[in-house]
């Protein structure tokens, strides 16, 4: 009893904490999930969170985050996250109709109701992949080299993130070499930090230059447009499935479905893909705005749930663009959880935790998100918008965290390890400003350092 | 009014001076806090992992307070307005929204959900007279 009663406690609590945490965050316009569900989820991981509770604490964030993140990119017009752009347009239009809320309530709706039907589906999925694991192990150092080309050549930045892979990738290696000889281990969560924050870095390199400063300067401070507060329902709560019609429901229920199982793809890249295929033959426009809103929503939450939980139950190593990403931590946070390069084994949540477990505190804690977010999101949604925007500055936010990533990087490697986190952030972030290599592709190049890169100088030793 | 150097960061407008001073004082404030913490846990619990885990908790809640500080002294460099309630524009928006998107619709072809929907919402009128609009250019054979 007490072995169960244990890890549920962890779970539930640490639910709650990733729901209101990233609600907030949610709010906050722009902020991406790598750079911040990845620092956070590392610092729960390194604070010796039992498993249960690091899991349950992601899931939660995730489900949570891209509730909130609808209120910002239909209320403000200005995504709030890198999940919600493909949302923008469709939101911006309603939003020229006089009816932001209602886009606001398709997209958490639809949200709400594929973040349910993707844990059980994710689980479903990963568990007709088992079978294949060893064998998907043994070869995983190639898989990544693959999977980096492929997502590189898949970016905006085409054949120049591809070819830019070389040089970045051989930087890798270097910083990692120049950080075992001086402090006799390698790094990995600087790296990721840098990465994840590199287009930060970058923009502060070139506001300290005297050129570079000549291309951020505005004359105005940015303005944003807040829709109107109507209260559209009466009395109760709507219920996610009575706001969304029959057609709705089943193309947002369908989308969750084939972008479970779609776990490889880029997230943003199946958002898209799922409006047009749910929703872009929707003769009506305003039946096909709203539509879209559900479907591309609740892709959001599914991709995310996917391609988290199926690599993690099935593989054990971060193989989707998820994985290397804001989930990337799940699978790798040296000393808590590790991946033997060379063994090809793992000791992260994959092996710490059953199949059971995933569906079971996946759920609990998605329901937890979602029963937090949803009447949040439905009642205030205007409230909490306006005052973000007008008390929070820009500056906070980007202080707060510099001293995350100082005080994270200390931790792993002292003085040395916020050098590299910084190195690998600015030519990271110069990369993705100028050729649009986006930190999936960077989060790959790491893993080819780290995997591909031993495996290939032992085919020539 | 004050001079203010406005630069664009990491997706909004700040003061080139006031972001200096909030990453002064997220770093200025994490960083000791840690370092001190690291050494005091570690001589609580004889450098214990977990002495180095506290620290970092630590160092988190400064980074927490820094923010705090600095949202109070920096006030956000954003022009926020609270939008009208829609007005008769709509028609304009409906003919741009058409040109991107392709026609709206005739709300009476509606599945009853969505038409309730479409009425509930105050669209259902200028739905209405933006098809018959169309209807009408359509008539006329005119191409636009």
């Amino acid at each position: 009893m007490e072995a169960f009663l244990e890890p549920t406690m962890w779970a539930l609590g640490m639910a709650l904490i990733g729901t209101v945490v990233f609600a907030l965050i949610g709010l906050v316009s722009g902020t991406d999930e790598t750079a911040t569900i990845a620092p956070l989820t590392l610092l729960v991981i390194l604070l010796g969170v039992p498993p249960a509770g690091v899991f349950a604490f992601f899931m939660a964030a995730i489900a949570a985050k891209h509730i909130t993140h609808a209120i910002p990119t239909t209320l403000l017009g200005i995504p709030g996250d890198t999940m919600a752009a493909p949302l923008l347009r469709d939101a911006q239009m309603l939003r020229e109709l006089g009816v932001p809320h209602i886009a606001l309530r398709k997209a958490i709706s639809g949200g709400a109701v594929a973040a349910l039907i993707a844990v059980p589906m994710a689980v479903f999925f990963a568990w007709l992949l088992t079978p294949f694991s060893a064998a998907i192990s043994a070869v995983a150092p190639w898989l990544f080299l693959a999977a980096a080309l492929l997502i590189a050549v898949l970016s905006k930045g085409r054949w120049a993130a591809l070819f830019a892979l070389v040089p970045f990738v051989l930087i890798v290696v270097g910083l990692q070499n120049f950080a075992v000889g001086a402090l006799g281990k390698g790094l990995s969560i600087s790296f990721f930090l840098g990465i994840a924050i590199g287009p930060l870095i970058a923009d502060l390199f070139l506001a300290a230059s005297p050129a570079g400063r000549a291309t951020l300067v505005r004359d105005a401070p940015r303005s944003f447009e807040l829709a109107a507060d109507v209260r559209t329902w009466k009395g109760r709560m709507p219920n996610p499935v009575g706001v969304l019609d029959r057609t709705q429901l089943a193309g947002t229920a369908g989308a969750a479905v084939v972008s479970s199982a779609t776990f490889v793809f880029s997230p943003v890249a199946m958002t898209v893909l799922m409006g047009e295929l749910f929703g872009g033959r929707i003769k009506n426009g305003y039946r096909r705005l709203t539509t879209m809103m559900a479907v591309k929503n609740g892709t959001t939450e599914s991709t995310y749930i996917a391609e988290t939980l199926i690599p993690l139950i099935a593989i054990g190593l971060p193989l989707s663009p998820m994985a290397a990403g804001p989930a990337n931590p799940l699978f790798n946070a040296p000393p808590v959880y590790t991946i033997d390069a060379e063994a090809g084994t793992s000791n992260n949540l994959h092996d710490l935790l059953d199949p059971w477990q995933f569906l079971v505190f996946g759920l609990a804690a998605v329901i937890i998100a979602l029963l937090i977010t949803y009447p949040f999101a439905m009642t205030q949604a205007h409230r909490a918008a306006s005052w973000i925007m007008k008390k929070v500055s820009h500056e906070a936010i980007i202080g707060a965290f510099a001293g995350l990533i100082a005080v994270i990087c200390l931790y792993e490697g002292g003085v040395v390890a916020l050098l590299v986190a910084v190195t690998i952030g600015l030519v990271g972030g110069l990369l993705n400003k100028l050729f649009h290599m986006h930190t999936g592709v960077q989060f790959m190049g790491y893993y080819v350092a780290a995997l591909t890169v031993p495996a290939v100088t032992a085919l020539f030793a | 009014m004050q001079e203010q150097k406005l630069l664009e960061v990491w997706g909004d407008t700040v003061d080139g001076r006031h972001l200096l001073g909030a990453i002064g004082l997220g770093v200025g404030i994490a960083v000791p806090v840690y370092l001190i913490a690291e050494w005091g846990f570690g001589q609580l619990t004889g450098g214990d992992a977990l002495g180095r885990s506290y620290a970092l908790v630590t160092g988190l809640a400064a980074c927490v307070i820094a923010a705090v500080v600095a949202a109070n002294i920096f006030t956000p460099k954003r022009i926020v307005t609270i939008g009208e309630a829609p007005s008769g524009s709509r028609e304009e928006a409906m003919d741009a929204i058409e040109a991107e998107l392709g026609p709206l619709g005739d709300p009476d072809e509606l599945p009853a959900a969505a038409l309730a929907e479409v009425k509930e919402l105050g669209l259902y009128d200028d739905l209405v007279a933006q098809h018959r609009k169309n209807e009408r250019i359509a008539a006329e054979g005119g191409e636009r």
